[in-house]
């Protein structure tokens, strides 16, 4: 217990970065600015939902607030499953602490896959749904 | 021979030293934002806490009882298909931010669990059993159905690339096969 608590100890000042880092991103990006940053094409706002969500923080939730409220606008599935799939699995806020822990070789290559997958089941999504309808 | 304990220190204090200077700077700009920050921060915290808490209490029991032979054993390079459903479990049920986990998985991979499946763990994080009635509500029975199948899918996938790829330098590769 004692050497695990020691351990967490070291990593205080990386967790308290992040912690940081959410809450200046809290305030400083609304959940009504990112829904402004949808445009209503379907290539661009595939991308765009998948940067908000990588540079959103918070909550899944809050994802979903605010995914509910992008679909009644009209803002195309693509963009919402994008946007749900890279608010859990990307996070600029928490790369440097993912590098300080598992390197950066593996940080690199597991963003990148996330962000193609990311991409990837918010269109085969749409389209298989697309298609039982 | 008796592994030598890596010495103590503190990890991340040049990020920390830049998200201060940045509330600093904003400080300066508008001095709102940043006690907004510090508020919304504490929440976060408080939050988050529980689940460190939590995360401590397993790593501390991990490493106490788990041998680096028995984590190799399940999550190792021999761990098979267990080894894969154990991490798309272990995904789907995490609480938390991804950073919460980070300590618990540094600790098994040190023991010998295997990148692959800590990719695995962080993609299947997104589908979150607990929020499951709130996604159907919100988006209907057939997108999370078919969602949740293709992130399932998506995050075997991924830690498959990564197992070919692999993500250690060539020759480290080597010693963790070994």
């Amino acid at each position: 217990m004692k050497k695990t608590s020691l351990s967490f100890w070291g990593m205080t000042p990386m967790l308290l970065g992040v912690i940081g880092l959410v809450g200046l991103l809290q305030a400083l990006v609304t959940p009504d600015m990112l829904a402004t940053l949808f445009q209503g094409n379907l290539l661009a706002d595939t991308m765009i939902g998948t940067l908000a969500g990588s540079l959103a923080v918070g909550n899944p939730v809050v994802s979903y607030l605010i995914g509910g409220e992008l679909v009644e606008k009209g803002t195309s599935l693509y963009a919402v499953s994008a946007f749900l799939l890279s608010w859990v699995t990307l996070g600029f806020v928490q790369l440097p602490a993912e590098v300080e822990v598992f390197g950066g070789r593996f940080t690199l290559y597991r963003n990148i896959l996330a962000f193609i997958f990311t991409l990837m089941i918010a269109v085969i999504t749409t389209l298989s749904l697309g298609m039982l309808s | 021979m008796k592994k030598q304990d890596k010495p103590f220190r503190f990890r991340g204090n040049y990020f920390f030293l830049f998200v201060l200077i940045s509330y600093g700077l904003i400080f300066f700009i508008n001095y709102h934002i940043p006690l907004l920050a510090l508020e919304k921060a504490f929440l976060v915290l408080i939050k988050i806490l529980p689940i460190l808490i939590i995360v401590i209490f397993f790593t501390a029991l991990l490493t106490y009882f788990l041998q680096p032979a028995k984590v190799i054993n399940h999550l190792g390079k021999k761990s098979g298909i267990k080894g894969w459903l154990w991490v798309l479990a272990a995904g789907m049920l995490s609480h938390g931010p991804m950073y919460a986990w980070y300590p618990l998985l540094e600790s098994l991979r040190s023991h010998g669990m295997r990148d692959s499946l800590i990719v695995v763990f962080f993609a299947s994080r997104v589908i979150k059993i607990p929020l499951l009635p709130m996604m159907i509500d919100y988006f209907g029975w057939a997108f999370t159905l078919i969602l949740s199948f293709y992130i399932l899918v998506g995050a075997l996938v991924q830690g498959w690339i990564i197992e070919l790829i692999g993500t250690q330098p060539s020759s480290l590769q080597k010693n963790r096969n070994k």
